[in-house]
């Protein structure tokens, strides 16, 4: 089956077979390895991405259901030369250690801030319930989010 | 957009929350882990076939003849050289061959090119095992009510006596002379307090499942994965293949997390991708999926405590004496190690005048347990920060004050005759984390009932030996090269492994102030056994004050024949640098560990000085407990810990938050639970660890009372010391809050109604 | 393991609902599954705990997009949500906030984001699993079911709807369309308390839902759903008629723990006891009713 998508902003085209995981089309023909499997059960969060801009586990979600649709994941928030300011500030805040579930945690996040761009700590708290992290106990974690929030506002506001 | 480079890192660095120089590659997706590999050429999937009964004879593996086997590769024991997992004793194999010995031990691999087929042909074999009666209780393998292990089922004894105690050597003497003498300084005390406490399973959950890609060519064999301790594997290899050691060559890929999950079970999956690998002749990939991942992989130890005690009325602790049991699993694995770190904080941060400490693993048909973070330690200090409690309600006093008035000071002198002659930080830890927490005044006031809520206020003390046990690191001769390269930068080769704690980041902080040079003047090579020397295993919150000082040692003596020649000949540190590279070709500082002179240890009287230094630490944790469904909210948790010298207070910050949630999710959540030696649950779904809306608001405070060999200016371990505290500091916060007493884990809400209506019917 | 067979699998869409019937009721008639495919939260997780395929998989059709399953109106006293609604279109959703906040409040209680963002009412109607939350909180509003097939549309009050553990009375071919309830009027009282292991990314270990009128202290309309306590979504008949059968202020707690040991019949599994869950479904009805006026 030939899939049409967009997949960090760019148009992409796929053949492939359409229960096939969304996660497995990311890693597999598509290139794109950012986006990790942790349970393969909607559990973990760390296949977290954007379809249409609302977060899902692309464990749970079939490439066919994706015809026509917008996918973002981790590599369409920056790069290393140009990290944004949520990633900048995961690094900077030690919002990541041993990162696998980082880029699910980063897009959660990213989801969040473009529809709340101030939100509180139960907000963010929420906003990543979805997404398991072992290492961090998610201090570090909602306190790189509240940063690059700040960040961002400050940016608008220039 | 921000740009992505670095912002400007003061020198020196240490003490400066130098940010970590893998995040960048880890924020993007370009870090890769072992499942993010390119795949190689001819690359196969593996596979593993479990055993479904928990003990019995294998008497045979039939392959479906339906089935069409002709590219699949078939492993079995007797494909294998050396049919043994090289870890402290022989006793595990790598395929189960003439018997099984827990549920989901493997005994046929598996690979196919096709991942679907694969799945089939795993359903078409099958094992003709003859069950025999399965163990899997401790205290009945104890009992011996079945042989299942050597002569009788125990993997390990230890004993520590101290004081009166100190009669007489008798491991495993029940009714010995030390025992005798121990009773009888019990005895004569003026308040004994006698308890029973229970530490269960824990599984690591690691977000990142295990994983290790192998292939052999002309070099010998490789393997790449997921791994906290390469040269552990090197060592399976070096034994199962025959191979000499430079055959071999195993390699870290970026690992998703381990806390002592990848310590020594890579081991075992880079094995099975080996011998796929070299009997189909192509690269094999395993990845477990999670549920395999939850079902055979290690889990922490579930440990028994029978402690007794005696105090002076004014609760002065003077006789301990405990019986403690931990359950080793199926195989030996490293339980030796970890039952005598648990033995070796049994006795809690406390003085006591005579002791006697009895331990004792012993075999069950179920999985091995292994490393975990705290590796023993954290199911000993539940069990006597819960026993001092219920000696402070004895006493009728609050437990933060016997536990202030009995924490080991400077000059004092452990169960195993340790003199703690400096940096020790227990009183300090305690009063910074009382006095944050407010907790005197919490106390005082009693549990908050608001609504249908309580409040409660509790706190634990503890402290967590830092390095290998005694003798340890003079068996282990941890080294570590750093090369001189052009320009006057510093490279890093070591065996000790980044896997989320920030090893890469704190070791070029550490290498660039010994050199007097830039952080990003320092690089670190990826750690591999065919590069990198054996520094030792990344375990036992050694590797920054122990393998640091190595690098802290080589950086200084590279800088120090630098800054000669800069003396001798002009020049900047850059010039300098190549001028003595042009001179003499490449230079290596290439260090062994030199443990610290003073410490004498015996092995065999468990007596001396069991680690170098102590990290110390006060947990105080504040909960919310429903009384209508008895859930547990950890609503605040303040850490006062005890670091030495925070190299980088953000990520030292991160170990204690990540830590003490993992101590939070284990009191009341975490159980896996089990049917005839089968998990019910081994899937994220139903094995609860912590969200984020699970989580405290972590209060944490770094206290530094720095140890004269830590690099960095006093650096001690900080890895294990946050797993240790949270569990009874919890329990003592739902006590205060509704006067239930837990002696065992989970605190999960069901067990918490029980417990309360027992006590009720006790009561009336 | 056998996520490797989703390989296997065909997916199609069909343009409009009779047309989804005709194709289900075709394949119904031969005896052949049709699996239709909405946010797949259990369906893709089933497959991961599923035995590898050795016959020809079914076939899966995504109604993922399909217009006539979707929306939410208010047409007089009854609110129509379409099967296709997710839980986060519930959650943002105007009039559902303003006149059926309960299930607002159930939503951000499933799974989490990510499930929200996937998960549909009518998936969770088409399990009937008792665990479900979304179906407490209907029985609770005491919503009806639009179902559809080739042999027509008819409607299932949500007391008939579970027969037993995953059982219905939906036929086969028959497609769930949309749910209809008749909101209480706004600002009346409701209750929605979930327990479950952890604060997100939990499956019930019992959960509670509720609706009131409350008028001159006594409920004029009272309806209860509770999740995990007995093979079907619990719907509580006793304790429904214990509370409209007198002034709330003169309910006991024993009438409510003895109403409430008649209605729940919990049992021990992988994720509580069945000693706990009875505790619990006491407790919260106890809550439930104390926040309504009961003195207990």
């Amino acid at each position: 089956m030939k899939i049409s998508l967009t997949l960090n902003g760019a148009p992409r085209e796929l053949d492939s077979a359409p229960l096939v995981r969304l996660l497995d089309a990311l890693r597999g023909p598509l290139g794109l390895t950012g986006t990790k499997e942790g349970c393969g059960e909607g559990e973990c969060g760390s296949c977290t991405v954007l379809l249409d801009g609302d977060p899902v586990n692309a464990c749970l979600v079939p490439i066919g259901q994706c015809e026509g649709r917008a996918i973002t994941t981790v590599e369409g928030l920056g790069e290393m030369a140009h990290l944004s300011p949520l990633q900048r500030c995961f690094i900077d805040e030690g919002g990541a250690q041993c990162g696998i579930c980082t880029p699910g945690m980063l897009i959660s996040a990213e989801a969040l801030l473009r529809r709340v761009p101030d939100p509180d700590e139960p907000t963010i708290r929420e906003a990543l319930a979805g997404n398991l992290c072992r290492c961090t106990g998610y201090q570090r974690i909602v306190e790189s989010v509240r940063r690059a929030a700040e960040l961002l506002r400050e940016g608008a506001a220039r | 957009m921000v740009h992505g480079s670095p912002v400007e890192i003061p020198r020196p660095s240490v003490g400066v929350s130098v940010p970590r120089v893998d995040g960048a590659a880890k924020v993007t997706g370009e870090a890769l882990y072992v499942d993010d590999l390119p795949k190689r050429d001819g690359e196969l999937h593996g596979a593993t076939v479990r055993s479904p009964v928990a003990r019995g004879v294998l008497r045979g593996v039939r392959l479906d003849p339906a089935f069409n086997w002709s590219d699949v590769t078939i492993v079995q024991a007797a494909d294998i050289a050396v049919n043994t997992v090289a870890l402290i004793v022989d006793d595990q194999p790598i395929l189960a061959a003439t018997h099984v010995n827990h549920v989901y031990e493997p005994v046929v691999l598996l690979a196919c090119a096709d991942k679907a087929k694969l799945a089939r042909a795993v359903r078409a074999v099958t094992l003709d095992i003859e069950p025999l009666p399965p163990v899997f209780d401790m205290e009945q393998s104890l009992a011996k009510v079945e042989i299942i292990a050597g002569e009788d089922n125990v993997q390990k004894r230890y004993l520590i006596t101290k004081g009166r105690a100190d009669v007489k050597v008798e491991p495993g003497a029940v009714n010995g002379e030390s025992a005798t003498a121990i009773d009888a300084a019990i005895a004569a005390c003026d308040v004994v307090v006698t308890g029973r406490y229970f530490a269960h399973h824990q599984e690591q959950m690691y977000i990142e499942p295990q994983g290790v890609v192998a292939w052999w060519d002309t070099d010998g064999a490789h393997a790449t994965g997921s791994i906290q301790c390469p040269f552990y594997v090197h060592k399976a290899f070096t034994k199962a293949f025959l191979l000499d050691a430079d055959r071999i060559h195993i390699t870290q890929a970026v690992t998703g997390g381990g806390f002592g999950g990848k310590e020594e079970y890579p081991s075992i999956i880079a094995l099975h991708a080996a011998l796929l690998a070299q009997k189909s002749g192509a690269p094999v990939r395993m990845i477990y999926d999670r549920k395999e991942d939850i079902e055979a992989t290690t889990k922490r130890h579930p440990c028994i405590c029978e402690i007794t005690s005696g105090c002076d009325r004014d609760g002065t602790l003077r006789a301990l004496s405990i019986r403690m049991i931990m359950d080793g699993g199926a195989y030996v694995t490293l339980t030796p190690v970890v039952l005598s770190r648990g033995t070796l904080h049994a006795a809690g941060a406390y003085r006591w005048d005579d002791v006697r400490i009895e331990s004792i693993a012993v075999a069950t048909n179920t999985p091995p347990n292994g490393a975990f973070r705290g590796f023993g330690a954290p199911q000993t200090i539940w069990a006597i920060e819960r026993h001092l409690d219920a000696v402070a309600k004895k006493l009728g006093r609050d437990p933060i004050d016997l536990k202030e008035q009995n924490v080991l000071r400077e000059g004092d002198v452990t169960s195993t005759g340790q003199v703690l002659r400096s940096s020790v930080a227990g009183a300090e830890c305690l009063e910074k984390a009382v006095l944050a927490s407010d907790y005197r005044a919490k106390r005082a006031r009693g549990p908050v009932v608001s609504g249908r809520t309580a409040r409660g206020i509790g706190a634990a003390v503890f402290m967590h030996g830092a390095g290998f046990t005694g003798s340890g690191e003079r068996y282990l001769k941890g080294k570590v090269a750093v090369d001189l390269l052009a320009g006057g930068r510093l490279g890093i080769r070591t065996a000790s492994t980044d896997i989320g704690q920030g090893t890469e980041t704190v070791f070029r902080q550490i290498a660039a102030d010994a050199a007097g040079i830039a952080v990003d003047a320092v690089d670190f090579a990826v750690p591999s056994t065919t590069t990198c020397p054996d520094s030792g295993p990344t375990v036992a919150s050694r590797t920054v004050m122990v393998v640091g000082s190595i690098v802290e040692n080589a950086a200084k003596q590279l800088s120090a024949r630098v800054r000669a020649e800069v003396e001798a000949h002009g020049g900047t540190f850059g010039e300098a640098t190549d001028r003595l590279i042009a001179r003499e070709g490449p230079i290596t500082s290439l260090l062994q560990y030199a443990p610290p002179s003073f410490i004498t240890w015996d092995d065999t009287t468990y007596k001396g000085d069991a680690y170098p230094c102590y990290g110390w630490a006060c947990d105080v944790a504040e909960v919310e407990v429903d009384l209508d469904t008895f859930e547990v909210t950890v609503v605040d948790f303040w850490s006062a810990t005890d670091v030495g010298k925070a190299i980088n207070p953000v990520m030292c910050k991160g170990q204690i938050e990540g830590g003490s949630l993992q101590a939070i999710g284990w009191a009341v959540s975490e159980e896996i639970t089990w049917r005839d030696g089968h998990i019910t649950n081994p899937r994220m779904t139903n094995y609860i660890i912590p969200t984020s809306l699970d989580a405290p608001r972590f209060q944490t405070i770094l206290v530094e009372a720095p140890f004269a060999m830590g690099p960095g200016g006093g650096a001690k371990g900080i890895g294990e010391l946050p797993m240790d505290g949270g569990a009874p500091a919890i329990a003592a916060a739902v006590e205060h809050a509704v006067g239930v007493a837990m002696g065992s884990l989970p605190l999960t809400p069901e067990r918490i109604l029980a417990a309360k209506q027992a006590s009720e019917r006790t009561s009336a | 393991m056998s996520l490797a067979d989703l390989h296997f699998f065909k997916m199609t869409r069909e343009p409009s609902l009779d047309a989804l019937c005709a194709v289900v009721a075709e394949r119904h008639a031969q005896g052949l599954a049709t699996i239709l495919y909405a946010g797949g939260t259990d369906w893709m997780v089933e497959q991961e705990m599923r035995a590898p395929l050795h016959d020809e998989p079914p076939l899966v059709v995504d109604i993922g997009r399909m217009g006539e399953l979707r929306g939410i109106s208010l047409a007089g006293d009854s609110l129509r949500i379409g099967a296709g609604t997710t839980y986060l279109e519930l959650e943002r959703s105007a009039v559902v906030q303003a006149r059926a906040p309960m299930l607002v409040r159930m939503a951000k209680d499933v799974g989490a984001v990510q499930i929200q963002a996937r998960g549909t009412l009518g998936g969770n109607l088409a399990t009937a699993s008792p665990a479900a939350d979304g179906v407490a909180a209907l029985a609770a509003y005491d919503a009806t079911i639009v179902v559809k097939s080739a042999r027509g549309e008819r409607r299932i009050a949500m007391a008939d709807l579970q027969t037993g553990y995953k059982k219905s009375t939906r036929a086969a071919d028959e497609i769930i369309v949309a749910v209809e309830l008749a909101p209480p009027p706004e600002g009346s009282p409701w209750y929605w308390r979930k327990v479950g292991a952890r604060r997100a990314q939990a499956i019930s270990k019992v959960a509670l839902a509720g609706v009131a009128v409350v008028e001159n202290g006594t409920a004029t309309r009272f309806g209860v759903g509770m999740v995990s306590v007995a093979p079907v979504t619990a719907r509580m008949a006793t304790t429904r008629a214990l509370v409209l059968g007198k002034a709330l202020a003169e309910i006991t707690a024993e009438e409510i723990d003895h109403a409430v040991d008649q209605d729940v019949t919990p049992i021990d599994d992988v994720r509580s006891t069945g000693e706990y869950r009875s505790h619990v479904a006491r407790a919260l009805t106890r809550d439930l009713l104390r926040q309504l006026g009961a003195r207990v």
